[in-house]
């Protein structure tokens, strides 16, 4: 008989390290055509971060993310980063590039404001252009500030800055202390379907609700959250290294390594719950590593659900989930473990 | 060697080679169409995925000898110099993609499927890429793309 259950999962991540300099920089340079150009060191690796980090710098100067020139991981030309791990590229790198654009919006507000009658902290920057505050017909278009701040004023408008989320040492005496900026929150529910027989497991459906800060770009967040939960299943019911006795993987191919393809992925049902991190830019945190974390703990519990047996080891193969179902004692006491 | 005349994506081409090559090898060495990706070279994970005669195929299977006078696309032949294939662009348009690297031989295997099947149910279409492994995206925005670029190819929407 198929038995199906449901199970939550919950958990918190850390985005941002304290324990160690975990540093990011960048350079923004607004240029004479009101395009601007952004110098990162950090590096994309499918995820969306240059479209994410983009947008930061755009929101800062009130330009169009089209407008941004995005120049990254030229180990030639651009800064160090710390490197696209940790969940920490939009906390970490984007803070950088917001201080760094405000740094050259600064500019372009001094350029500016002599030109508009006013005072810089009077001004913003939006839609193209710096304006007045509360008089957005008294404005000037930013590519116009910009070329007047290289050719008249003699003060390009370009900023440089960093951001290093505060290191802080841990109490040697207690271990204690703050080893991370700051945290995301989520849960994540699976519905499953498991055969009694034969302990195969399926899973049908996937609902996962993710706290990122502020999503900066929630296609690309719901992106990362549908690709972590894939990874997830995997880690839940298929995916396994297997070593003989002289430490030789017996499973380096994609035949026996196996990894879900679509026919395995469940029905997804994706929530970004919105927050705003004070510390973030324009309030973001992170979304990568979280986004697999919850997955197979709410599978091992829907599996529980629906057939009363407790897996303490993944991942649930069909194997492990037979032995589970027909061993005598389902307590939650009573772990399962591999044969030999 | 092994003389080889085919068509690739509309233009014939010939080549001789060591008969144990591939078509993979055939397409990304002697023609530099790089767009096929070699990802096991052993038919598990359909980065290398082409339509021969109509249908998709894992080029790294198919050796260059058997593909002599047939008719073979590849994903450089899906695009023009004005625009991208409607699925390039749902792609594009639904963020289906990340890394990218299993990209041409996803969208050759949709190409394949909405070629024989204008109107497919996601079933169909999970079905049709089930061979092509993504270790990124989780495949729910690939889904949604194919089911998109099936309703333009249809005329039932326009293009983005
Ligand atoms: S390279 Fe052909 S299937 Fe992997
Ligand atoms: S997008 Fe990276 S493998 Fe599919």
């Amino acid at each position: 008989m198929k038995k199906r259950g449901k199970g939550m999962g919950c958990m918190w991540y850390p985005i941002g390290f304290t324990v160690m300099a975990n540093p990011s920089a960048a350079t923004v340079k607004v240029n004479e055509d009101g395009t601007a150009t952004l110098i990162t060191g950090t590096v994309e690796t499918g995820q969306g971060s240059l479209t994410v980090l983009g947008q930061i710098a755009a929101e800062e100067l009130g330009i169009s993310t089209d407008d941004v020139h995005v120049v990254s991981a030229d180990t030639d030309a651009t800064p160090m980063d710390t490197g696209a791990i940790a969940s920490r590229t939009t906390y970490v790198t984007g803070n950088a590039i917001q201080l760094a654009a405000e740094k050259a919006k600064n500019i372009l507000f001094d350029v500016a404001a002599p030109m508009l009658g006013v005072r810089p902290d009077q001004l913003e920057a939006k839609d193209r252009r710096i304006q007045v505050k509360g008089f957005p017909q008294s404005c000037l278009p930013i590519g116009e500030v910009a070329a007047h701040a290289q050719n008249g004023a003699g003060t390009p408008a370009l900023g440089s800055a960093s951001y290093n989320p505060p290191t802080v040492a841990m109490d040697p005496e207690t271990g204690q202390g703050k080893p991370f900026s700051t945290y995301v929150y989520a849960t994540q529910i699976a519905e499953v379907e498991v055969d009694e027989e034969t302990g195969e497991v399926e899973v049908l459906r996937i609902a996962a609700a993710h706290d990122c800060g502020t999503a900066i770009n929630p296609m690309l967040v719901e992106g990362q959250i549908q690709g972590g939960i894939s990874m997830g299943v995997g880690m839940a019911i298929q995916e396994e290294m297997l070593f003989d006795d002289e430490g030789r993987q017996i499973n380096p191919n994609l035949t026996n390594y196996i990894m879900p393809t679509s026919l395995d992925m469940p029905d997804l049902e994706v929530d970004i719950v919105e927050n705003f991190d004070p510390t973030g830019p324009f309030g973001a945190k992170g979304v990568g590593e979280p986004t697999a974390v919850a997955t197979s703990a709410a599978i091992c519990n829907a599996i529980y659900d629906a057939v009363g047996a407790r897996i303490y080891n993944l991942p649930a193969t069909a194997e492990k989930v037979l032995a589970a179902i027909k061993s005598k004692d389902h307590s939650d006491r009573q772990k399962y473990l591999p044969a030999g | 060697m092994t003389d080889v005349t085919l068509t690739i994506n509309g233009e014939e081409r010939s080549a001789s080679v060591p008969p144990e090559t591939s078509l993979l090898r055939l397409l990304r060495d002697e023609f530099f169409l790089t767009g096929s990706k070699l990802g096991c070279d052993v038919g598990d994970c359909g980065a290398c995925t082409v339509i021969v005669d109509g249908l998709p195929v894992n080029a790294c299977l198919m050796l260059a000898g058997q593909v002599d006078g047939r008719d073979v696309v590849t994903i450089e032949g899906l695009a023009t110099l004005e625009d991208l294939h409607p699925i390039q662009k749902a792609f594009e348009e639904f963020a289906s993609l990340q890394c990218g690297f299993c990209g041409p031989g996803v969208i050759i295997s949709a190409k394949g499927l909405l070629d024989r099947n204008p109107d497919p149910t996601k079933e169909e279409i999970k079905d049709a890429l089930s061979g092509n492994l993504c270790r990124c995206t989780g495949y729910t925005k690939m889904i949604e793309a194919v089911q998109d670029a099936a309703r333009i190819l249809r005329g039932e929407k326009e293009a983005a």
